[in-house]
């Protein structure tokens, strides 16, 4: 038995970007044998320069993408396995895009009521009932029967987080979810994620917002070219990261924020 | 000059052509969207082996004069099976296996705009392929794809002046059948002309405030 929600081990992925020709084809090694472990109620945060993988690594927990090496854990199912129903696992994460990619022909209702329905089995009754209550808790009551191109990036997004957080999953995974938002509307999104740490959800988020990391994160990871380069608490990497590259990053960072 | 319309037998075969030419239109473009969407799947999905398969097949059905389908159909077919088989039956099928090779582009390129980001998103709430496909992908692909699909329906119910080629009983074959005992040359295919105009135009209006109904806020949007 282990006591994690969640583990990454040695995962490697390199994916190729096609260019103008045919023979023009990068390899990125987006993910360089990574390893990470999350408990339950952990809420850690990885960041890092635009490029560096973070995002893939991400959606290789989600099992979005599938691992070229290394093994991936929910709880105690190695879902990097063959014959794992993939399905089965993916139901129990949650997973909030940085483009939202809510349902276009749905409204916020109907995107958060359709795994309920179709993943859970649940009969229509319960499915409305609990697809109301995810939305009541990240406050867009407003929006229940508005399809997403009538709702402010910021409702939507929290539509999104709603969607994922439906189904009780053991841990949600959040993909820079307010870096596609304008800088007024993030807020909205931040106060609904702090409200979800309040409630000991289990997160595992990548994001540039560091107040919000230094309110809730009990680990920051940072994140480039591929591999985990630090880890530590807030305090460590806003006094003073170990690595160079980190310091490097963080002094950026916190320039931006005060400018 | 427009008196044989409302008379007997020349209004009866009027009704009769128009009723096979609306009947084998109407299948021919769902038996079409439904070939059309399986061949789609197909398509973004199969092994090469099969998307060599079905390039085949688009590629004949729309590379070849429709009558020459038909009269394969019709009386090559049987002849090689030895089999006795309903004309108007083959002729149905053509008309929609015809449709589906033409669908099938169409809902692809519908299919392709939305694939990426809704397929994700499908997958991350634990849906399996296939129920996205069924409860994401295709809901919107069928939206989309309106415009098209009465495109497709306004040029397959002219191709049903091909059926006359075969013996079968269309608006054209009752346009010639009714010249030949009236001799009112001008006036009979005036007459037949009008009425695939406005039986087409209906039909394209109805289709019309469909897709304006149907079509998901903001998507149209989208797709500039």
């Amino acid at each position: 038995m282990t006591n994690y929600v969640m583990e990454a081990k040695n995962v490697y992925k390199t994916y190729c970007i096609k260019g103008d020709k045919k023979a023009d084809i990068k390899e990125v090694e987006a993910v360089k044998d990574v390893s990470l472990q999350i408990r339950k109620g952990d809420i850690k945060l990885i960041f890092g320069p635009s490029g560096s993988g973070k995002s893939t690594f991400l959606r290789c927990m989600a099992m979005l993408e599938f691992p070229d090496k290394g093994d991936i854990y929910l709880g105690d199912e190695c879902l990097t396995k063959p014959g794992v129903d993939l399905n089965k696992a993916r139901a129990r994460i949650g997973f909030v895009f940085q483009h939202i990619y809510l349902f276009r022909h749905l409204t916020a209702l109907g995107n958060v009521e359709l795994a309920l329905r179709q993943v859970l089995k649940l009969p229509k009754e319960e499915a409305r009932k609990r697809a109301l209550d995810a939305l009541t808790e990240v406050k867009v009551t407003d929006c229940v029967n508005k399809f997403p191109s009538q709702m402010s990036g910021g409702q939507a997004q929290r539509v999104g987080i709603a969607r994922a957080l439906a189904r009780n999953p053991d841990i949600i995974l959040l993909d820079e979810p307010t870096s596609a938002l304008d800088p007024e509307l993030t807020g909205e999104v931040i106060d609904s994620l702090r409200d979800l740490a309040k409630e000991g959800t289990t997160m595992l988020i990548v994001s540039h917002e560091m107040p919000f990391a230094q309110e809730v994160a009990e680990e920051m990871i940072f994140y480039d070219e591929g591999r985990i380069i630090e880890t530590g608490p807030p305090s460590l990497f806003f006094n003073a990261p170990n690595t160079d590259r980190a310091k490097q990053f963080m002094t950026r960072i916190i320039n931006r924020t005060t400018r | 000059m427009f008196e044989w319309l409302i008379q007997p037998p020349f209004s009866t075969w009027i009704i009769e052509g128009l009723s096979l030419t609306v009947e084998i239109t109407l299948f021919g473009v769902f038996l079409g969207l439904l070939l059309g969407t399986l061949l789609a799947i197909g398509d973004i999905y199969g092994r090469k082996p099969l998307r060599g398969a079905l390039a085949v097949y688009v590629e004949f059905f729309r590379g070849s004069p429709l009558f020459i389908q038909l009269f394969i159909a019709v009386y090559t077919v049987p002849a090689i099976l030895n089999l006795q088989i309903d004309h108007y039956l083959l002729a149905f099928l053509v008309f929609g296996l015809n449709s589906a090779a033409y669908q099938k582009g169409y809902i692809k390129g519908a299919m392709q705009t939305i694939l990426d980001d809704q397929m994700a998103a499908g997958l991350s709430v634990g849906m399996s392929k296939a129920q996205t496909l069924r409860h994401v992908i295709l809901p919107q692909a069928y939206r989309i794809v309106i415009p098209s699909w009465t495109n497709e329906f306004c040029s397959l119910t002219k191709s049903t002046a091909t059926l006359a080629f075969v013996g079968l009983f269309d608006l054209v074959s009752a346009g010639i059948s009714i010249k030949m005992w009236t001799f009112q040359i001008l006036p009979v295919w005036i007459s037949i002309g009008a009425i695939y105009l406005v039986w087409i135009t209906g039909f394209s209006k109805i289709m019309d405030i469909i897709y304006e109904k149907k079509k998901i806020p903001g998507v149209e949007l989208l797709m500039q």
